[in-house]
């Protein structure tokens, strides 16, 4: 749940863009994030999509993949930071690469958080949250 | 998470798995035929590069479905088709043990 800008409890449910290629991924992280966390969950299946829809939506957070075809996730990251509409928006990266010298180079990107796939349904949405400051 | 919840996840997470299992599977042929053409000494540069791609979707998703052991023989099948599985001696043999064994897995699983 959210803060209004008052500090006081919401019982607006938070808002996640999910940006994955890959379908199954893509469909169970969602289901994860709104069954266990009860979030709302946009998704797209590419990076252009992803650009055009989180500023279309205004998520509160972005679950971005790493590999995709075309755009892939760091390019993608790059572009929503030089939009001004979505450059706020606290992302984190989902990736499937697991060499330190893959971590260090998506670290230095400046994302909120790197979380690695496979993840655990039951605690991908603890995991996002706990990185984010929402708990 | 309640108990309850927890198991309407689960049978959430079932349907998925039924959902996908043909794209599964379809990665291990992938897998398997780049196997058999390395063996035979044909692998295309195309075959290696579908190879890669299935190996690294495989690794990503079966451990989000608890076959974490599939996760690590996917994970081996895409660092040996990054490097050059043709300059490798043993690497026709354990591939196609990967795949075999993948197969295996994901046909066993629930």
């Amino acid at each position: 749940m959210r803060h209004n800008g008052r500090g006081e409890h919401c019982v607006v449910p938070h808002r996640i863009l999910i940006i994955d290629d890959e379908d199954d991924i893509r469909e169970v992280a969602a289901l994860s994030l709104e069954t266990v966390a009860g979030w709302e969950v946009m998704v797209a299946n590419s990076g252009a999509q992803g650009l055009v829809r989180a500023a279309q939506y205004l998520p509160d957070a972005i679950l971005l993949d790493v590999m995709m075809p075309g755009m892939d996730g760091p390019t993608t990251f790059r572009e929503l930071r030089k939009n001004p509409v979505t450059a706020r928006i606290p992302v984190v990266l989902l990736t499937a690469k697991v060499q330190s010298s893959d971590q260090r180079r998506f670290a230095d990107l400046g994302v909120e958080a790197i979380l690695f796939k496979p993840f655990d349904p039951m605690t991908l949405a603890t995991q996002i949250a706990s990185a984010l400051g929402w708990d | 998470m309640d108990a309850k919840e927890q198991q309407l996840m689960a049978e959430a997470l079932d349907r998925m798995w039924a959902k996908f299992l043909p794209q599964l599977t379809e990665r291990v042929d992938v897998l398997e035929t780049a196997a058999t053409a390395l063996s035979a000494g044909r692998l295309t540069l195309e075959q290696r590069s579908a190879a890669h791609a299935a190996a690294h979707k495989l690794a990503g998703v079966l451990g989000t479905f608890s076959l974490t052991k599939g996760t690590v023989l996917a994970r081996e099948a895409e660092i040996l088709y990054s490097a050059e599985p043709e300059n490798d001696a043993a690497a026709p043999v354990r591939l196609t043990d990967i795949a075999r064994q993948l197969r295996v897995l994901i046909e066993q699983y629930k």
